[in-house]
């Protein structure tokens, strides 16, 4: 794993690092090989005095086997990321937890909905920046925005989302560790666009039972 | 009119005075020459505001050394507030791209190389070449212009996403803005002007012999990206005009509180803007191409798959605009359809890769200026190209999208490929454009210093990528999880730097050369190209008599030749018609 | 070695590759084009081909917007919204209609060389197109008074922007029909060079099969 990836602490983090460990792999492996054969070739093939370049206009069966190889290695690829793709955004899993996200400039508001379980009711709680989950649930967004395109990064849980104004647009994770992680915004929004910035708090059952405890106690 | 006539029609003007020879000439060339100095000008701009980009990454808000006398509202005491630090990156996208990559490859080289390469005395319409540069020209002061209206240029991204391009309460930034939209859609119209041009004399006026399939590749390749700067730019101008309609006449096509519809802006931007790349890399491949059939003395590798895997990118072009939005919300299918698309217009990019591998091998390889700018753009292209996939890849993509990632990425395949063809380019065809030499010791000196440094500015942005490094941020600071990479940011400031003071270099070399560099042959690199059959620098009208052509263009090394080089409109003997 | 231009007759050049039909096809009659080579195509033609493709994405691209606002919508027109006047399109549409036979009557003309035919026609042409924009612009402020502004949401500004982007297409091509009528006074064109009014006169049809696009797209 590259050093500077953060840590991973979604439940889908770890295919999407396995997939880009794979690309990265492949892609050092191309590197080099073209990088090497290029500088290979300057120095074998330099001009040297008596020696004449060799005259070829090409060869079809090289250039059908190099038009394959890599349309293979694409495919695969293609189909590999195919089915972590519909895992993350095609459907929303049976989920414990629902938040609805509302995005302005330069804030994120969430939305709990309160004991009922419904939104637009008396008993929904607006939190700024603070995103507060319970720990291996799945939890559903609901992404909204009040003015222009944001978009929700949660480095950590390999989420990213844009907010669109006009439309609601879900998602999902399932956080596999506590602490306190930071939420940025990834489009840019206007002149707050740095700094925008919440922070995601994974709790233990225990902990987000007390949370909710106080959050709806009077 | 016959040709006789067109050409007697160009001594007349070439005995005109300075306004029509300098200013407003309808000579092919000199109109290349204005767009390569209008151009390399925007680029010193363009670099400037880059600099600036990278002195706030490194040191947030610290006076920019030697900038304490810019006013306010644009900085303070040296400082760059947010406002202006969008305006900053914002600006530097616009004007490298519209304004430098496509104005020097497309209206430099596609105006000084297609009629000297095909072997005709000018364009199809040269009074329509004439105001396609000045149009361009007046973009252009639009465009700088639009830094000094009430609250400053356009703040929204290169790409100008709506709603917040759409309406003035989001950025503050009003009438720069509209500047903007006005600047890009006249420079459309410019475009479109020479892109018509270019076609026209293509199909119609190449020289007796000038097959399309004997055509150069850098022929070829300008030849297709006027045929994409046509079919795009227009679908541009009118989103653009639909942005600046919402903007100032009350209309909502991409303003959600009435009825409007923002991702329709992604859609048709990008709808645009993915050919729109190929726009800025495909000349850059054919000017590879050139290059280096040339220095390794080698016939190019697979000159009809070379040919072909560009007529791929251009149709492919059009149906991978989606892999820009994997994350805005599209229809996750889609994203699916996108992606597979996206994997395919790869396959063309490393037929080519392959192929100019293919022209290297066996070759007797020189190494001067040109050439080496050639092997670099070929060098960096892989690794731009490479990068791509990662993005290609949608799940990948949900963390690597709007990260530096991607900024990385797109540098290294303009600038990596495209400015590295343009300095390939310029030194390659200097010797036919002023009559005289580029100095070699000046050239390797701002190309190794352009190499290391460009590396050493661009590279990290992958590593902070990953590292989860938002682009388009203010101040990385501001963020725990980014304070560990804060390092490379420094680190990728002094290569800017460094990149930037090696382009003094460069324009040293090129104004010296320009006056006092060694007197240039007529064919100083033994090609086999037509430009290289005009007398240097060519006059009006090019050639004393139109030439015929009798074989491809890369007819390097023909055995059982004394030379190893067999001009395209040498007269036959049965020896190289193989193309 | 002497690489200097050279004269070599036709039958020394080497064999032919495809793509012939693009450069050198003598033709009967011809249009202009270089008489060195006589071409199919002539530049002018190839030229506002290119413009028409141009200008065909530009439209693809505005009734791109119109379709994903029409398609997606519940209601078109939205309701307290006027529907479209047809009649008096219909009117209009004829209109135009008959400004490109006149237009092709010109080019007749100048094609058999009588020089006043093209003027009466390239007049006829320009008049229709004048009152074709002029009963647009009475049918707008019809519209502006029954309330459909350009600020009606998605349906005033699709119909204003795609309709108003014709009529700014109309008026240029009547720019274009006056200064070909002022240089033809100028007696600039012959039944064998008029590269000029054909060109004149195919972005002229251009902008008449576009109305009758729009027209069946926007007002039904």
């Amino acid at each position: 794993m590259l050093p500077w990836l953060p840590e991973n602490i979604s439940t889908y983090g770890g295919e999407i690092d396995s997939l880009f460990m794979l690309i990265f792999w492949i892609t050092t492996i191309v590197f080099v090989a073209v990088q090497g054969a290029l500088i290979w070739f300057l120095f074998k093939y330099r001009a040297q005095p008596g020696r004449r370049a060799t005259y070829s206009h090409g060869n079809n069966t090289l250039e059908i086997a190099w038009t394959i190889a890599p349309s293979i290695i694409l495919v695969v690829l293609a189909l590999l990321s195919r089915a972590t793709w519909d895992e993350i955004k095609a459907e929303i899993p049976p989920h414990d937890v629902t938040v609805r996200v509302y995005a302005k400039q330069f804030n994120w508001d969430f939305i709990y909905p309160g004991p009922d379980g419904a939104f637009d009711t008396a008993d929904d709680k607006t939190i700024e920046n603070e995103l507060t989950v319970p720990v291996n649930k799945v939890v559903k967004l609901e992404m909204l925005s009040r003015d222009v395109i944001h978009s929700l990064f949660v480095p950590v849980l390999r989420f990213k989302q844009d907010t669109m104004p006009g439309r609601q647009i879900d998602g999902w994770f399932e956080a596999t560790k506590t602490g306190e992680y930071e939420i940025p915004c990834a489009e840019l929004c206007g002149f707050g666009h740095s700094g925008m910035l919440g922070h995601l708090k994974v709790l233990s059952d225990q902990d987000y039972a007390t949370w909710v405890g106080e959050q709806w106690s009077n | 009119m016959s040709e006789a006539a067109v050409a007697h029609g160009h001594d007349e003007h070439h005995q005109g005075g300075f306004v029509s020879t300098y200013l407003f000439s309808m000579d092919h060339k000199m109109i290349g020459k204005q767009f390569l100095l209008m151009s390399l000008f925007m680029m010193i701009i363009g670099g400037l505001l880059a600099l600036m980009v990278r002195w706030q990454l490194a040191y947030p808000e610290q006076p920019v050394p030697g900038l304490g006398w810019v006013p306010e509202p644009y900085l303070y005491e040296g400082i760059i507030p947010p406002e202006t630090y969008n305006m900053l990156f914002t600006m530097h996208a616009t004007i490298m791209i519209f304004f430098v990559v496509i104005p020097i490859l497309v209206g430099a080289f596609g105006n000084f190389l297609i009629p000297l390469m095909i072997g005709t005395r000018d364009m199809a319409f040269p009074v329509l070449n004439m105001l396609s540069f000045w149009i361009a020209a007046f973009a252009g002061v639009l465009m700088i212009s639009s830094f000094f209206v009430e609250g400053g240029a356009a703040a929204g991204g290169w790409t100008a996403y709506a709603p917040l391009s759409a309406a003035e309460v989001y950025t503050g930034v009003g009438l720069g803005q509209d500047l903007w939209i006005v600047s890009l859609v006249v420079l459309g119209i410019s475009s479109m002007m020479g892109s018509i041009n270019y076609i026209t004399t293509v199909i119609n006026m190449r020289a007796p012999g000038m097959t399309m399939f004997r055509m150069p590749l850098v022929i070829w390749s300008l030849f297709i990206t006027a045929t994409l700067l046509l079919l795009a730019l227009p679908e541009l101008t009118a989103a653009m005009a639909m942005l600046l309609f919402d903007r100032r006449f009350g209309t909502s096509f991409f303003l959600p509180e009435t009825g409007g519809e923002p991702i329709l802006w992604q859609h048709l931007f990008w709808f645009f803007g993915h050919p729109e790349v190929y726009i800025l890399i495909l000349p850059a491949m054919g000017v590879a191409s050139e290059i280096l059939a040339v220095f390794a003395r080698k016939p190019i590798f697979g000159y009809r798959a070379m040919a072909v895997a560009m007529i791929a990118i251009a149709f492919l072009g059009w149906v991978v605009w989606g892999h820009h939005m994997f994350q805005s919300g599209m229809n996750p299918t889609m994203g699916m359809a996108f992606m597979t698309t996206t994997m395919v217009i790869a396959v063309p990019s490393a037929i080519k890769t392959f192929n100019w591998l293919g022209t290297l091998w066996g070759g007797s390889i020189t190494f001067q200026t040109p050439m080496l700018h050639a092997l670099a753009f070929v060098s960096m292209f892989v690794i731009g190209g490479l990068s791509g996939i990662y993005m290609a890849a949608t799940p990948v993509d949900i963390f690597i999208h709007d990260t530096y990632f991607i900024v990385g990425h797109i540098h290294y395949v303009v600038f990596g490929g495209s400015v590295f063809a343009i300095f390939g380019a310029v030194s390659y065809w200097f010797p036919k454009m002023y009559g005289r030499m580029m100095n070699e010791a000046l050239g390797k000196i701002h190309f190794f210093g352009t190499l290391v440094f460009f590396n050493l500015t661009f590279f990290p942005m992958h590593i902070i990528g990953v590292g989860g490094h938002m682009r388009r941020i203010y101040n990385p600071l501001q963020y725990e999880f980014l304070q560990p990479l804060q390092h490379w940011n420094e680190i990728m400031t002094i290569g800017a730097i460094g990149l930037g003071l090696f382009q003094i270099v460069f324009a040293v070399n090129f104004f010296w050369s320009m006056f006092a560099g060694a007197k240039a042959p007529q064919n100083p690199w033994n090609a086999n190209t037509l430009e290289w059959e005009a007398p240097t620098p060519p006059p009006h009208g090019n050639f004393i008599e139109i030439p015929t052509v009798y074989r491809g263009p890369y007819e390097y090394s023909v055995p059982g030749m004394k030379e190893d080089w067999l001009p395209q409109a040498q007269p036959g003997t049965g020896v190289g018609v193989a193309h | 070695m002497s690489r200097a231009t050279n004269t070599a007759a036709v039958h020394d050049l080497p064999r032919e590759e495809p793509l012939r039909a693009l450069h050198v096809v003598p033709r009967k009659g011809g249009r202009g084009g270089p008489p060195s080579r006589s071409l199919k195509v002539s530049n002018a033609r190839v030229a506002v081909a290119m413009l028409l493709v141009a200008e065909t994405m530009f439209f693809a691209g505005l009734i791109g917007a119109y379709l994903v606002f029409r398609v997606g919508s519940v209601a078109w027109p939205p309701p307290g919204l006027p529907a479209l006047p047809l009649g008096v399109t219909w009117v209009n549409t004829v209109l135009l209609a008959i400004s490109g036979v006149t237009m092709f009557a010109a080019l007749r003309g100048i094609r058999r060389g009588d020089e006043a035919v093209l003027r009466r026609g390239l007049l006829w042409t320009a008049l229709l197109g004048g009152v074709f924009v002029v009963v647009q612009g009475s049918e707008w402020v019809g519209l502006v008074r029954h309330g459909l502004q350009l600020s009606s949401g998605p349906y005033g500004g699709t119909f204003y922007t795609l309709i108003g982007m014709h009529a700014a297409h109309v008026v240029g091509a009547m720019g274009w029909v006056f200064f070909v009528f002022a240089m033809a006074r100028r007696r600039a064109y012959t039944a064998k060079a008029h590269d000029a009014v054909e060109a004149c006169a195919i972005y002229w049809w251009y902008v008449c099969v576009l109305w009758a696009a729009l027209f069946a797209l926007v007002y039904h």
